[in-house]
């Protein structure tokens, strides 16, 4: 019997991490080249050495523990990660004396990288995670609201979405989108063929019942106390944006992609009526020059943009500080202007092969959790990238969230790297070695012994009426070749069409 | 440093993020498709035995089954202890919750009796088979028996 093996890719995935860690390296040193007239800061051997050393252990790591990980994700992180810390690294030398806050993402990254080996070295199964759905619900949804808690939340820039303990400030809402994604991955696995089989038929689209709306309306209303108390519209709409992707995922209904979408524009609409802190971040998008005091920001990206060009002015030769918060939210801005539109395209095509990856990984995964938690990560990455950088670029409304990897701060990088351990582990376990099922060991559905018959379920009697909505929805037999099939093998070409249309579409997914 | 060589290493820089976007988008294209290789050769994990007739089990109230273990199946490998039941099927509560499509909500029990383990067949919609026979009655399994639902074959281990 035949097996189907992805390559373990060892040396197409170190060379692309030695290519990637070489581009961070030489980020740093151009920045200081162009800076200081060709000198070197006296340290610079020891920030290579730490940077080359960090990504190298890790590569090891993850190759002994986990050799079937998918050999691009890891290189394309170190090299975000890489360009992220040699702009920050820039943006310090804007000021005198120059601040320390690239270092310090350097060690925050050397934090985050332990994180992710932990999760590398004690995880080893993404399906463990699958056993604890509602903990996981509880403790997204706590980190979710934490910053409403008097004493410990934390305002800054117009949006609740910090607490601070003591000097030591986080956002707990870059935990809770992976540890939703877990939530939401193991509750539809459990739920989506009651989701995707009831429902009644309304302009030729099946609609779910009304009972099984309890999910999705929590959900709409955690994220209208977030968009209220937090004032938060991005936030609020990356999180139920992924539980809509995720169920659509799930149940393949575009009922839930529509009724979802609605909720979406409905959220939106609120927030631009009731809330000021809304309007004023869709007039400067809209409308910038109008009120340069108020979008100063914007616009000094935009012209970082202009002056950048084609193919920018070269590290350390702009002046993308102009921009206030040009080290987190506006990091796009500061890397378009120096490296210009062609490096920040390389960039976004590195964010894209990441996602791509992941969704890859979804599709080949053979079980539904793996396969929804992929899938839901990819989504959840993907928008937040969509959502800064359309802001930064004006092409959606602003809201504050950071770019993954390469802004500025520590909450963001270790809840970054914690995804990323997450999908090292689940494609080591996709792409592992699997023995091919052959339909020969299966004399039931096998196709030798005669075409097989398919027989909606709920016409066969021997289904107790009470679990039919969560059994095989298909009784699956081999033609007999004594005789015709007998009463309860209805024939495959005129099935009773209200049953058929009510069968969930499953595109051969887990076949 | 000159404005020449300034301009060269900041399009040198440039065309190196695009090499690397061009390799790992080669790499993609070559690992699109996995290879199929012969089972013996592929090492990490060993060809799932074919259900076959086992001898009858002896010795089987002296020696009572501890776990049950998946060998064949897309849950292959998968080792569970065995309790004073044990429910097989989808529901949230059954010890063993196989990834088949073939499976019912609660598709097989089996039982500890003084004599050893007892499997039945809980009215599923695709059948349980014993040693490739139907089960239409509780029948007992020991060691060495095979147990299959679905694409999922079983067996227990002292």
């Amino acid at each position: 019997m035949d097996q189907v093996v992805s390559s373990k890719r060892t040396l197409a995935s170190l060379s692309m991490l030695v290519f990637a860690l070489a581009l961070g390296a030489a980020a740093y040193l151009m920045v200081n080249l162009n800076q200081f007239d060709g000198e070197l800061p006296a340290n610079w051997p020891v920030a290579v050495g730490l940077w080359a050393g960090l990504g190298l252990v890790t590569w090891l790591v993850v190759r002994l523990r986990l050799p079937y990980a998918d050999p691009l994700l890891l290189p394309s992180v170190f090299l975000l990660n890489g360009l992220g810390i040699a702009m920050i690294y820039r943006l310090d030398q804007a000021t005198d004396p120059p601040m320390q806050s690239g270092r310090l993402q350097l060690m925050w990254t050397v934090a985050a990288v332990a994180v992710l080996l932990a999760v590398v070295l004690f995880l080893h199964d993404h399906r463990r995670l699958q056993r604890y759905t509602y903990l996981w619900f509880a403790l997204g949804l706590g980190l979710l609201l934490l910053p409403l808690l008097p004493g410990i939340g934390h305002e800054s820039h117009g949006a609740r979405v910090w607490i601070r303990l003591g000097s030591f400030s986080f956002q707990p809402g870059e935990i809770a989108k992976i540890v939703l994604s877990i939530a939401f991955a193991s509750y539809l696995t459990e739920k989506r063929d009651v989701l995707a089989l009831a429902g009644r038929r309304f302009l030729g689209i099946d609609f779910p019942r009304a009972r099984d709306l309890g999910p999705i309306a929590l959900l709409f209303g955690v994220s209208l106390i977030i968009l209220v108390f937090q004032t938060d519209l991005g936030m609020s709409l990356l999180f139920f944006s992924l539980f809509v992707a995720m169920i659509y995922v799930a149940t393949q209904r575009p009922s839930w992609a529509i009724l979802g979408v609605l909720m979406v524009v409905a959220l939106g609409v609120l927030g631009y009526t009731q809330m000021n802190h809304v309007r004023v971040r869709f007039e400067s998008w809209l409308n910038p020059f109008a009120d340069p005091d108020q979008n100063g920001q914007i616009i000094s990206a935009q012209y970082g943009f202009a002056s950048g060009g084609l193919f920018g002015t070269g590290w350390g030769l702009g002046r993308p500080y102009l921009t206030p918060i040009a080290k987190s939210d506006f990091i796009a801005a500061a890397l378009g202007e120096e490296l210009g539109l062609v490096g920040l395209f390389a960039i976004l095509l590195v964010y894209l092969i990441f996602v791509a990856r992941i969704l890859r990984a979804s599709l080949a995964a053979r079980e539904p959790f793996g396969k929804l938690l992929a899938a839901g990560l990819a989504f959840v990455f993907a928008l937040q990238v969509f959502i800064i950088v359309g802001g930064v670029t004006r092409l959606v409304p602003l809201t504050g969230l950071t770019t993954p990897f390469m802004s500025q701060g520590g909450s963001s990088l270790i809840s970054n790297y914690l995804l990323l351990g997450l999908l090292l582990t689940l494609t080591h376990q996709v792409r592992r070695p699997q023995p091919r099922v052959s339909p020969e060991e299966y004399p039931t559905a096998s196709p030798a012994v005669g075409v097989p018959v398919v027989v909606p379920s709920p016409a066969s009697p021997d289904v107790p009426p009470a679990a039919g909505a969560d059994d095989p929805t298909e009784v699956i037999e081999a033609v007999r070749p004594d005789g015709p099939p007998t009463e309860p093998f209805a024939p495959i070409d005129e099935p009773p069409p209200s049953v058929w249309a009510r069968l969930p579409r499953r595109g051969g997914d887990d076949a | 440093m000159s404005d020449l060589v300034v301009l060269g290493l900041k399009l040198l820089f440039l065309a190196l993020l695009w090499l690397f976007v061009l390799f790992a988008v080669s790499v993609i294209r070559t690992d699109l498709f996995g290879r199929r290789v012969p089972a013996g050769q592929a090492g990490a994990v060993p060809a799932p035995p074919l259900p076959a007739a086992a001898p009858a089990p002896r010795g089987r109230a002296a020696r009572l089954p501890t776990h049950l273990r998946v060998t064949a199946g897309p849950q292959t490998g998968l080792r569970l202890p065995l309790g004073d039941t044990f429910l097989i099927g989808r529901t949230a509560d059954a010890a063993l919750v196989l990834d088949d499509q073939y499976m019912s909500t609660r598709h097989a029990l089996l039982t500890r009796t003084p004599a050893g383990y007892r499997v039945e067949d809980l009215g599923s919609t695709n059948g349980t088979f014993l040693n490739d026979t139907r089960l239409t009655e509780p029948r007992p399994m020991g060691i060495g028996d095979t147990l299959r639902i679905g694409r999922t074959t079983m067996t227990l281990d002292a």
